[in-house]
């Protein structure tokens, strides 16, 4: 039932945000896009606009995207075991090998 | 768990990774003057510790110090665009932009490395017991 419930939302967020950005018809001037294309040399010294906007004017976007892969990890320090407990894992399961092979 | 050793491979990886290494910085530091930078330059530089896994299976490299190493790198490279950056203190001194989006690279691309070397390395140590293992 939660699983279903989940799913629903999920699927109405999606189609909503789809209803609404296809719906929805707006012309931006690109005054950002014209700024950084043209301005981006003598603002950060960089020849390169990608990484103009990456360590200069979108600064905080890498550092939370830096900030993706610790959470990756910590995921799975959370959910594999630690190489500590990896060592008497294989001491079970040599064991279990020896007492007749059922690794269940 | 392992297969036969080809002293083959073994050795053309061995020949590679100093290269590995010099491509990995060279995309690193010239990250903001040709396409690349701190991520791309990390993937290459955490290639070496899967290269390595594959060629010695053995599991000498203590992922902990690794994931300390790339904690460490990684809160200086938070700590440093709010000293430097969003201070203003860069604009204020012209000369030393390149050298801070060089600094920046650097920091990126050695948490990148270090971060993508420790899932790796974490998920091929838990290969042999993947079986068995339970919650």
């Amino acid at each position: 039932m939660r699983l279903a419930l989940s799913a629903l939302f999920v699927a109405a967020v999606f189609l909503m945000v789809t209803f609404i950005t296809n719906t929805h018809d707006e012309e931006l001037h690109p005054f950002l896009y014209d700024y950084m294309t043209e301005r981006f040399e003598e603002d950060t010294a960089a020849r390169n606009a990608v990484a103009a906007i990456l360590l200069n004017y979108r600064m905080y976007d890498t550092m939370f995207e830096a900030l993706i892969l610790l959470a990756a990890i910590i995921g799975m320090n959370q959910f594999l075991p630690v190489p500590s407990e990896l060592q008497s894992l294989r001491q079970r399961d040599a064991q279990d090998l020896d007492q007749g092979g059922d690794r269940t | 768990m392992t297969g036969p050793e080809s002293s083959i491979i073994r050795v053309v990886v061995g020949l590679l990774y100093p290269f590995i290494l010099l491509l990995g910085f060279y995309v690193i530091i010239n990250g903001h003057y040709t396409p690349g930078g701190g991520f791309q330059g990390g993937s290459i530089l955490a290639s070496l510790f899967i290269a390595r896994y594959v060629v010695f299976p053995v599991e000498d490299i203590d992922s902990e110090i690794l994931h300390l190493a790339q904690r460490f790198v990684l809160s200086l490279l938070l700590l440093g665009p709010v000293v430097l950056l969003f201070t203003g203190g860069v604009h204020a001194h012209p000369d030393y932009r390149a050298a801070y989006l060089t600094l920046m690279d650097i920091l990126i691309g050695v948490q990148v490395g270090f971060g993508l070397g420790v899932a790796v390395l974490r998920f091929a140590f838990f290969k042999g017991v993947g079986e068995s293992w339970r919650f």
